[in-house]
């Protein structure tokens, strides 16, 4: 039976990328987003869960356990952005913020890592961005809450890494998708022109690395960060 | 109808059985209610003592059908953990299970 891979945030942008291309490769996939995805191949489950809702995604990982089988690889991609100045920064974006790209990411993290050391071990990889190294203004919770991400990713890293579990970031540039598309014109370039490749991303960009973390032969990298377009 | 306690024992023991196997502990291959799960005097250190929460959590999920957590917030405040003896383990699971079931019911 091929390997199963979760991935949250299907329905589009990178993850339904990610999902087609797992099953490209021969993948089990399994996604989950807030509503229905449209996603159709004989090999794709989908869920309908917020990565917020502790006992939904309790749930869902146990139901793949059950009826599918145990997950192999995790990747948490659900996320959700929001540009404003700090001084304008509602309380409302912040949980919003938190609540989806760290809370969920630890969440679907200490699931799937629990399955995951029951079986073998396994692959989690988790989604920063370049907003925290680069320290964009205007994403300060944002950046703030991929900055958690990558704690996590590295604390967590250590915590199971006894258990053959790898657990890694990825952190994009902008890539064309509705998480930018309200961010000014001007504001995007000047952005581009911090990156030492100063062109959008691509979700074949991210497909790279996630192939990368996943091989078996990356059995050995595990806490790591990887920055596209040359981000340091 | 209702899980009862020694469906909930049954699954604890056979975890721990089975961790004792794995890990070459003979004291857990003769768990009984009064074994002990943390704390000096306990055979399992804390990375086995995760490791015995989250097969307990699957073994339910997959045996009884019913999703709980463990390690939840309760169980971190109480001032007498859940977690010390395996009496007090199958008894806090079974309240757990027992919410689950009345809850889906309801």
């Amino acid at each position: 039976m091929s390997r199963i891979a979760c991935i949250t945030g299907t329905r589009k942008g990178i993850g339904r990328h990610l999902a087609n291309h797992l099953l490209a490769q021969g993948w089990t996939v399994v996604g989950c987003s807030r509503r229905e995805s449209d996603l159709e191949h004989p090999n794709y489950t989908h869920f309908c869960v917020d990565v917020t809702d502790e006992e939904a995604v309790v749930a869902m990982v146990r139901k793949i356990k059950r009826e599918i089988g145990p997950i192999y690889a995790l990747i948490n991609n659900a996320g959700t952005a929001s540009m404003n100045h700090i001084l304008l920064s509602p309380k409302k974006s912040y949980d919003r913020i938190f609540d989806t790209n760290v809370l969920g990411t630890f969440l679907l993290l200490r699931e799937c890592g629990k399955q995951m050391s029951r079986h073998g071990g396994g692959r989690i990889v988790n989604f920063s961005s370049i907003a925290h190294p680069l320290n964009l203004e205007g994403e300060a919770l944002y950046a703030a809450s991929k900055a958690s991400v990558e704690s996590i990713t590295r604390t967590a890293a250590k915590e199971l890494a006894n258990y053959g579990i790898t657990v890694n970031a990825i952190g994009p540039t902008p890539i064309e998708t509705d998480l930018i598309k309200n961010v000014p014109e001007a504001s995007m370039q000047a952005l581009l022109q911090r990156q030492t490749i100063p062109r959008f991303g691509t979700c074949e960009d991210v497909a790279n690395c996630v192939d990368f973390f996943l091989r078996d032969e990356s059995a050995f990298v595990t806490g790591q960060t990887i920055y596209l377009g040359g981000v340091a | 109808m209702a899980t009862n306690r020694e469906q909930v024992l049954q699954i604890i023991l056979e975890t721990l059985h089975e961790l004792g196997e794995d890990l070459e502990l003979p004291e857990l291959l003769t768990a009984d209610e009064n074994t002990r799960l943390f704390g000096a005097r306990s055979a399992l250190d804390s990375m086995n003592l995760v490791n015995f929460i989250a097969e307990v959590e699957e073994r339910v999920s997959e045996d009884i059908g019913v999703d709980i957590l463990l390690a939840n917030q309760n169980a971190m405040s109480m001032t007498h953990s859940p977690f010390r003896k395996v009496a007090s383990c199958t008894d806090y699971a079974l309240t757990l299970i027992n919410k689950e079931e009345q809850a889906a019911e309801a």
